[in-house]
């Protein structure tokens, strides 16, 4: 009688599946991490020479519907420690499939600046506790978007390709120093290429927005930014330094070699700003991880390197210079399908901090990663 | 001696285990009214990792997973998918959060399995070749 129940739940489960009936998936994931680091005077991940449990700490809970053939709506709820646990919409979205290969989805996306940006969040889906900062956080700010994106699946022989196109807009509050400003991105678009054969993966990407930031003045005493432009007002160039509608490109490429065993990843960012207010850049991690059972050790290298220009500008840029790399050793256990419980220590050399000799430091964190 | 019986029994025990699970094959199965035949390790493994959805023969291709702890789910994970349990989740972690992809529906025992796949077509799952009969198709075996 039992068999004979559950068997028929699990036809209504697989009819509901196909004819779209009463089909509501919630799934969810979570982090809870702590970690401490040896010297104030360098940041890493907000924390601070005193444990703290609220940086990699992290819940969310996602609801998904179909409507019916061609259209589903998604929605993740997100709580950050680090902001107290108010609960942000990272994804909001409703898609409308042509057909099997091919989605348009419309309304809140993470942006796909990254490899690992679609799954930012999901510990779980990582090895490391977060992604290594020299590369990862400088762009946190605009991680999501208001927009529309096109999606495209394909295959071409033994490979399986993707193409997703994007359009949108953002406006937030933005801190590249310390005081956070209005920044409105607009035309904020992007392509993004995955290729994947065998145990080998490709991805490259590119990004621009238009760069508005209406409430950022000249102060000789206010925030490095605010003085930056009072410095720049003071030599006549106060236009190079205020952006109004200045274009910002973001290029990426990345490699993988998964084998089941082993992972590798190298992954090259740049930005290039046309408003001379914020540096260019480059950033890259190189990373490599073995899996020995239910036990993965990896180690990373990641980096980040300001480029300043020539003449008074380059001057005055060099006050937000900085130049970092840091050194990841660490290793997750499986101890559950859905479970993972991570240590990591991260030797952080910050060698040059708004345009000064930067000190280094250790961090030292845990984490434990579920999905459900 | 004496040391070396209970050794021999060990023996003859893990030889014996070892046999018995050679002949426990596995059978990948579709319904009869389906009509593809055969499949490759390949194409199946596409279908079951949410690469594919659709049959060689265009046909709509569903995927269905026996209960989590389910012996015969770790073989098929281990042989077709080539994942241990630990990395299958990791993957559907990257596509559920990001909306590029579901995991199969969890289906119950070989026997409820094989009924769900018996009576549609577009249904595709795997079962111990013990417990086929001939309302489903075998595609595949490991």
């Amino acid at each position: 009688m039992y068999n004979k129940k559950s068997g028929i739940a699990a036809v209504l489960l697989i009819s509901g599946q196909l004819s779209y009936a009463n089909d509501l998936n919630i799934n969810g994931f979570m982090s809870a991490g702590a970690g401490v680091l040896t010297n104030d005077d360098v940041s890493a991940a907000g924390y601070d020479d005193d444990v703290s449990f609220t940086q990699d700490t992290v819940v969310a809970l996602q609801v998904s519907k179909q409507i019916n053939d061609s259209t589903s709506a998604t929605t993740q709820f997100v709580a950050r420690g680090e902001e107290d646990y108010n609960t942000e919409n990272a994804w909001a979205y409703v898609t409308y499939s042509f057909n099997d290969n091919t989605d348009i989805r419309l309304g809140r996306l993470r942006t796909p600046f990254f490899y690992y940006s679609d799954f930012l969040e999901v510990g779980y889906a990582y090895n490391w506790i977060r992604p290594p900062g020299e590369v990862y956080s400088r762009l946190d700010t605009f991680s999501s978007i208001n927009g529309v994106d096109l999606t495209h699946n394909f295959t071409a022989g033994s490979a399986d390709g993707s193409v997703q196109v994007y359009f949108g807009r953002l406006e937030d509050s933005f801190a590249p120093v310390e005081e956070a400003f209005e920044i409105d991105l607009r035309n904020f678009a992007g392509a993004v290429l995955s290729l994947n054969k065998d145990n080998w993966g490709t991805r490259l990407s590119y990004h621009q927005a238009d760069v508005y930031m209406p409430d950022l003045m000249a102060d000789p005493t206010g925030d490095a930014l605010e003085q930056l432009v009072a410095g720049a007002t003071a030599l006549g160039l106060q236009d190079e330094f205020t952006p109004d509608g200045d274009p910002t490109r973001f290029y990426e490429a990345a490699i993988t070699y998964d084998n089941g065993s082993t992972f590798l990843i190298a992954e090259w960012t740049a930005l290039d700003h046309e408003t001379d207010l914020l540096l260019n850049d480059q950033a890259f991690l190189i990373s490599a991880a073995q899996r020995f059972d239910d036990t993965t050790v990896h180690l990373t290298y990641s980096e980040d390197k300001d480029e300043k220009q020539s003449g008074n500008v380059g001057l005055l840029q060099n006050n937000l210079r900085g130049e970092e790399s840091s050194i990841t050793l660490g290793a997750r256990f499986d101890y559950n399908a859905g479970t993972a419980f991570k240590v990591e220590a991260q030797y952080i050399d910050e060698e040059l901090r708004l345009g000064n000799d930067g000190e280094s430091a250790m961090l030292y964190s845990v984490a434990v990663d579920l999905v459900f | 001696m004496k040391l070396l019986n209970p050794l021999l029994k060990c023996l003859t025990l893990v030889t014996l285990v070892f046999t018995s699970l050679a002949y426990a094959e596995t059978a990948v199965i579709v319904s009869a009214q389906n009509a593809n035949k055969s499949l490759d390790q390949d194409t199946i493994a596409r279908i079951f990792l949410g690469k594919s959805k659709s049959f060689p023969d265009g046909s709509q291709a569903v995927p269905v997973d026996q209960a989590l702890n389910s012996p015969t789910r770790e073989m098929f994970n281990d042989k077709v998918l080539a994942k241990n349990n630990s990395q299958l989740k990791a993957y559907w972690s990257r596509l559920i959060f990001t909306g590029k992809g579901t995991p199969p529906k969890e289906s119950g025992s070989a026997a409820e399995v094989k009924d769900l796949v018996a009576n549609n077509p577009n249904l595709i799952g795997y079962i111990d070749s013990n417990a086929v009969d001939e309302s489903v198709s075998v595609v595949y075996k490991f």
